[in-house]
């Protein structure tokens, strides 16, 4: 294996340990903030898991966190995708199009890419002063992904790209 | 038939693709060009979701396109970016040998 491989590996274990404890949250009685923070965790090593293949620097990889949204649309042009859910090159384009707002309120939640606004780690202050907890916030992004049929489409690929990584990408 | 003209076949019909899958595609950069073991694309989209940096994908090779890609979308003000130096390519990547492809050319 090289070294590249060993990162690969490395990337897409911790996705599905990171998928597994999103999982967990979802079923169970947590708050909102750690699902979406595994959610978040889990789409970005997603992620980079298929960018390390490719000729980005570790450091460019490693220090961003914009790399869902990138993968998601790129991925939109993987002909094994086209082959493996039976879609037209343009249906497949589109739906992944579809997809794309919520895949960037994900990426979004990233402290990093939040620019102190609401992201499941650490509190920050709203227009009006206000000092905001994520274990107390709302997150109008969890009733998206559990009620819309993007969110729900979206999370289905993050499972089946984790599950069929090797088969889907490799 | 030569391997370069194989290569120019499978890379302009695979630009030609995405001009038509993407009407916010505005440019299409093939870097490297003379390289004849893979096909590196930069495309250039204005309605991509800017990362400020360079991010490639590996696409290997298959019984329908036999030549692994490696590609990248940026905005193009990362493009204008890039051109200053200000972000910088994948490693191994050069403006050395590159061909531009816009709308027009893929389509003729």
């Amino acid at each position: 294996m090289t070294g590249r491989q060993n990162w690969q590996t490395a990337f897409l274990n911790q996705a599905k340990v990171d998928w597994d404890a999103y999982q967990k949250t979802r079923r169970g009685m947590w708050p909102e903030c750690h699902q979406l923070l595994f959610l978040q965790m889990a789409s970005e090593k997603l992620a980079k898991a298929l960018l390390v293949a490719g000729h980005s620097s570790l450091e460019a990889i490693t220090q961003s966190h914009a790399a869902f949204v990138k993968f998601m649309q790129i991925a939109s042009n993987n002909r094994k995708l086209q082959r493996a859910f039976g879609m037209k090159k343009s249906q497949q384009r589109a739906q992944f199009k579809s997809l794309l707002p919520i895949a960037y309120e994900i990426e979004l939640l990233a402290p990093a890419l939040a620019q102190r606004g609401p992201n499941p780690e650490y509190p920050w202050e709203d227009a009006t002063g206000n000092i905001l907890t994520p274990a107390n916030y709302p997150f109008p992004l969890v009733i998206r992904l559990r009620q819309t049929p993007q969110g729900l489409q979206l999370l289905k690929y993050i499972e089946i790209f984790l599950n069929r990584f090797e088969e889907l990408f490799m | 038939m030569s391997q370069n003209h194989n290569i120019l076949s499978a890379a302009e019909s695979l630009i030609q693709e995405h001009f038509e899958l993407e009407p916010n595609l505005e440019n299409v950069i093939w870097i490297n060009s003379d390289k004849t073991t893979e096909i590196r694309l930069l495309e250039i989209n204005s309605m991509t979701f800017p990362a400020g940096a360079v991010l490639s994908f590996y696409f290997p090779p298959d019984e329908e396109f036999p030549y692994p890609t490696i590609m990248a979308e940026i905005t193009p003000e990362e493009w204008q970016k890039v051109l200053r130096n200000e972000i910088p390519l994948p490693e191994g990547w050069t403006l050395e040998n590159h061909k531009v492809y816009s709308r027009e050319m893929a389509t003729v």
